[in-house]
């Protein structure tokens, strides 16, 4: 063999590689219950299927006769694999490797491409498994000096991959600075409950700045950032399970906005009317419903990934299949808040609208909507430009998009279940009922003369609050606006035909988004 | 080991169904509170028994607000 020597050579550098940040640091990370780099990307990536790149990175030590004396590889793992058959990149963070503290940029002149800016070239999917310290003052010892936070030009990729690919960030770990940062820009993020955090400083910093104790977890755990801030969308009770719902996530989208979502069998019949339907929804107004059961009801079995259950909850939002064609699904959620939209619901359904704009999903619309969230709270959130804001993206958005009137349409927020051009379609079931405002308040404001000039006041109210219910039947709106009203049994065939005429109009929507995705 | 159940929205309490020292099976209804026009039901997130009631009929609740403590069982 003529290369001998070089081929040794590159075998035992890569088995260096291999040994990530050695023995100790490996394990430290099983200590904290945590996988290494290596387990993760076998878990991300069909089996067989992880290609590293940019392997022999590192930083080398050597003899006085120029020979190799010491290597310790780059804290970060580069590669590609596939996904149900198609091809991802990702970057995955190696903790054992210096804490995964990033050690500033070591390339310069013919530096390979970056993972983010392959992804974006290639057009495929980015995930990052994230699981990184960020930055470190101990960087400024090594360079001498400080620098200037810049917005370099990964920044300017990491912004035009969300306007080209599915990006998800995967949380493993504390995330702070640019780990934090890159945690949230994303398509969709995850985190393991206990084991990981998102924050801009973490507990250290924050008793510099602030004299404040506070551990990593109450700080910026899933606790915080899924149910409270939102910050990150989903809880995982495990790593493989965080990477088990990456791999789902991602199996619902196009590899780019360039092509339309694969197509799966259909796991479910097109036809399917379930009878539940037709007694789902309780004659009386002030019960409830499961609007996940309704939800389940109409989409393929078991097909429905649901985005962010645990925050803004007035809005249950996710992806499905129907006849296995991809879909983004949301649904007004009666049991939380009667189902109005709040700041944080609103902010659930504006991200489900930018991602079926990017990624050319047919919008299904369940709407039993109360209308914007009313109170002191809401008004303190600022509930008013968080309702502009949907508002515009409403207006703005050109997916095939059909709604399903399930139940209440009022107000402003109510008319954000309808948009008035491209490919809409509304349909409402018999228990629907509508209007600019609800009739119990809206008749104490219109009618505040008559009532407080009756004899009975309270008498007077209910009256004229009778006699306006009478005209609220969805039969006299049908008459006038030949709005159709649908047996809820015939939801699904109904839904399976628009989203088959869909895919007709969503050919001619691929390439970039009309309405740029913001996270 | 003591679990505390939250309001998890702003609401008013519209019955409450337990009382202290009451054994309760996790999904049994604790209360109904009164959100927007709806009826809640405050299921229990746990088999326990109740060691407080800190809500009355009527009470208007802010988000996060304490309404019962149970005892968990088993």
């Amino acid at each position: 063999m003529t290369w001998e020597a070089e081929l040794e050579e590159l075998r035992a550098r890569v088995e260096l590689v291999h040994g990530m940040g050695g023995p100790e640091g490996i394990e430290r990370q099983r200590k904290r219950g945590k996988l290494t780099v290596r387990e993760r990307i076998q878990l991300l990536a069909d089996p067989g299927s992880f290609r590293q790149f940019g392997t022999l990175r590192g930083a080398a030590e050597y003899d006085e006769n120029g020979a190799l004396a010491s290597f310790t590889p780059r804290g970060q793992v580069d590669g590609t694999a596939l996904i149900d058959g198609r091809k991802i990149v990702f970057m995955a963070g190696d903790f054992t490797v210096r804490g995964g503290a990033s050690d500033g940029h070591h390339g310069g002149l013919g530096e390979e491409l970056s993972a983010s800016q392959r992804a974006l070239e290639w057009r495929l999917p980015y995930v990052r498994l994230i699981d990184a310290a960020g930055g470190s003052v101990r960087s400024f010892e090594t360079l001498g000096r400080t620098y200037l936070p810049d917005a370099n030009s990964f920044t300017h990729t990491d912004i035009a991959l969300l306007d080209t690919v599915p990006v998800a960030s995967v949380v493993l770990g504390a995330a702070a600075g640019i780990g934090a940062l890159h945690a949230s820009l994303a398509h969709w993020n995850v985190m393991v409950d206990g084991s990981s955090q998102v924050f801009p400083g973490g507990p250290p910093v924050v008793k510099a700045a602030l004299g404040i104790d506070i551990d990593k977890e109450e700080l910026g755990g899933a606790q915080i950032h899924t149910r409270r801030s939102g910050v990150v969308d989903n809880v995982a009770a495990t790593e493989e399970d965080a990477i088990a719902q990456c791999r789902r996530f991602l199996s619902y989208l196009p590899s780019s906005v360039y092509e339309l979502p694969p197509r799966l069998a259909p796991s479910d019949e097109a036809d399917r009317r379930d009878p539940e339907l037709a007694s789902i929804i309780p004659r009386d107004p002030r019960r409830g419903y499961s609007a996940r059961n309704l939800i389940r009801h109409v989409v393929d079995l078991d097909s429905f990934f649901e985005i962010a259950p645990d925050y803004g909850q007035a809005r249950i939002t996710g992806l499905a299949r129907i006849d296995g064609y991809s879909v983004g699904v949301m649904a007004n959620n009666p049991m939380h808040r009667g189902g109005a939209t709040d700041v944080a619901a609103g902010s659930k359904a504006l991200r489900l609208l930018q991602l079926c704009d990017a990624f050319h999903l047919p919008l299904i619309d369940l709407a039993d909507e109360p209308g914007l969230m009313v109170g002191i709270e809401s008004e303190l959130a600022g509930i008013e430009r968080a309702g502009a804001r949907l508002v515009c993206a409403v207006v703005d958005s050109r997916m095939p998009w059909v709604t399903v009137v399930i139940r209440r349409l009022y107000g402003v927020g109510g008319q954000t279940h309808h948009r008035s051009s491209g490919m809409y379609r509304r349909y409402a079931w018999p228990s629907a009922n509508w209007g600019s405002m609800h009739i119990a308040g809206g008749a104490a404001a219109a009618y505040r003369r008559e009532i407080e000039e009756s004899d009975d006041p309270e008498s007077t109210r209910a009256a004229i609050e009778e006699r306006l219910r009478r005209v609220t039947s969805p039969f006299r709106t049908a008459e006038a606006t030949g709005q159709d009203i649908i047996d809820p049994r015939e939801t699904r065939p109904l839904l399976v035909e628009f989203v088959h005429d869909a895919q007709r109009v969503l050919a001619s929507q691929v390439g970039p988004p009309a309405m740029r995705f913001r996270p | 080991m003591i679990v505390q159940v939250r309001a998890e929205m702003p609401a008013t309490v519209w019955k409450v169904l337990v009382a202290a020292g009451d054994s309760v099976l996790a999904g049994s209804e604790l209360l109904v509170l009164e959100s927007m026009k709806m009826e809640i039901p405050v299921e229990s997130p746990c088999d326990g028994v109740v060691e407080a009631v800190h809500i009355a009929h009527g009470d208007a609740l802010e988000e996060r607000h304490l309404m019962i403590e149970l005892r968990r069982v088993g």
